[in-house]
């Protein structure tokens, strides 16, 4: 699979496309990793956190334009994350050439790299999220997930024209908000 | 354009300059337009949690039931057995007529015996959490055996991790309490453990310590046909032992 394959993969949100860069660049990434001398449940979850980032980044059109392969971003989003693991626990952080990402990166990496799981409201949500319809859950997902233009969501889903994918984004939320109203009282 | 499109356009990121300031403005005057964006951002960050969460499962589940590994056994062609044989026995005569005039079964247990790296549970100097864990692994580290030797006895009691029975071996070998160290690395053994090839060896090095020839020989087999750890180390103390 080249790179531009497997980007077009994650765009289209292809978890089998992540499972493989998962298996195929794990030991390497140790490896690479391993002249930092970290803890080896550091490194697993900042591998899986790099992905994240790669995978989101990739839905994101960020990585239409990627000037380096794959792997270099994937292994510099992971140095980026194990240095700012350093800097957290007080230790010392090399000095030495890192990746260079811009600040749109950067703010994924973070956000990924913090992320401590939902919260009650959020868990609320996604729970309620699960039960409405197909197609609600599909142009939500779409829009605020996949990070799809209405227009897109209009042309890739067969809405008639853009108003109709408004409105029915529209009655999505308020369906949702209803759900989420109802488990209040 | 209409606040429905604002937030919209503000999810697309296709807002002008002019329009994002438009948008932090009624975020701070207009309660009902920030109400709906403050929802629909919720939702985008808890839709992004899930899928993360999600993903990490799903990563998690492929190193818990990623098959280990397979060991390679290679299929000795019976004459080439035959020749390896030969060649074994001729070595060990080489070891036995050139180097050890008598066996020496505390030399060979003392060259060869270096109680195993603490690889459970990393200890990071200065700000760690006083817990038993910690502290018995602590001990460990620092050659404080006997000590080490209690803390994980009370954590045997609280937890019941294989490890604990391999760490408390090495310990035991330590304060040449050998006789006591030898069930716990054959339950160890037993459980397939994570370190197993490794009790293999500190097993063998335990009968050996206590002269029993036969069972250390018998383990070091054992550990070389697994050929995971100290396969060269192993093959020389068995000749030697031959």
């Amino acid at each position: 699979m080249t790179d531009e394959q497997l980007i077009a993969q994650l765009k289209q949100r292809d978890r089998n496309a992540l499972k493989t860069v998962y298996l195929d660049y794990k030991t390497e990434f140790f490896k690479f990793m391993s002249r930092y001398n970290a803890d080896t449940d550091v490194l697993e979850d900042i591998f899986q956190d790099a992905l994240i980032v790669l995978y989101e980044n990739a839905q994101a059109g960020k990585l239409d334009a990627l000037k380096s392969t794959v792997k270099t971003y994937l292994f510099g989003t992971g140095k980026f994350m194990l240095f700012k693991h350093f800097r957290d626990a007080k230790k010392e952080v090399p000095t030495e050439e890192t990746y260079i990402f811009d600040r749109y990166d950067q703010a994924v990496i973070e956000d990924v790299y913090e992320d401590e799981g939902m919260n009650d409201y959020q868990a609320k949500l996604v729970a309620n999220f699960k039960k409405l319809g197909d197609k609600c859950r599909e142009i939500l997902e779409l829009f605020y997930l996949q990070g799809m233009k209405l227009d897109e969501i209009t042309l890739t889903q067969g809405y008639e024209n853009k108003d109709v994918a408004k409105s029915q984004k529209s009655r999505c939320l308020k369906s949702l908000r209803q759900l989420i109203g109802t488990n209040d009282g | 354009m209409d606040k429905e499109g604002l937030i919209n356009g503000y999810f697309e990121g296709s807002l002008s300059q002019d329009q994002l300031e438009e948008v932090n403005l009624l975020l701070k005057t207009d309660a009902a337009f920030a109400s709906e964006f403050e929802f629909q951002k919720e939702l985008q960050v808890s839709l992004k949690k899930e899928e993360r969460q999600n993903i990490k499962t799903m990563f998690t589940d492929l190193v818990e039931n990623k098959v280990k590994p397979e060991t390679k056994v290679i299929q000795l062609r019976p004459w080439l057995a035959a020749a390896s044989i030969a060649l074994l026995v001729g070595l060990a005569a080489w070891f036995v007529f050139l180097n050890a005039p008598s066996l020496n079964t505390d030399q060979l247990y003392a060259a060869n015996f270096k109680p195993y790296d603490n690889v459970i549970h990393p200890i990071e100097r200065g700000n760690q959490l006083e817990d038993l864990k910690t502290r018995a692994f602590t001990a460990y580290e620092n050659e404080e055996y006997p000590k080490a030797l209690d803390l994980f006895k009370e954590l045997h009691i609280k937890q019941n991790d294989a490890y604990i029975d391999f760490y408390s071996a090495m310990v035991l070998m330590q304060l040449n309490k050998h006789e006591e160290a030898i069930p716990l690395l054959e339950g160890y053994i037993e459980k397939e453990g994570e370190l197993t090839d490794r009790a293999s060896w500190y097993l063998a090095l335990a009968y050996l310590k206590l002269d029993n020839i036969e069972a250390s020989k018998a383990q070091l087999n054992k550990l070389i046909a697994s050929g995971t750890f100290k396969i060269e180390t192993a093959k020389k103390l068995l000749s030697q032992l031959d």
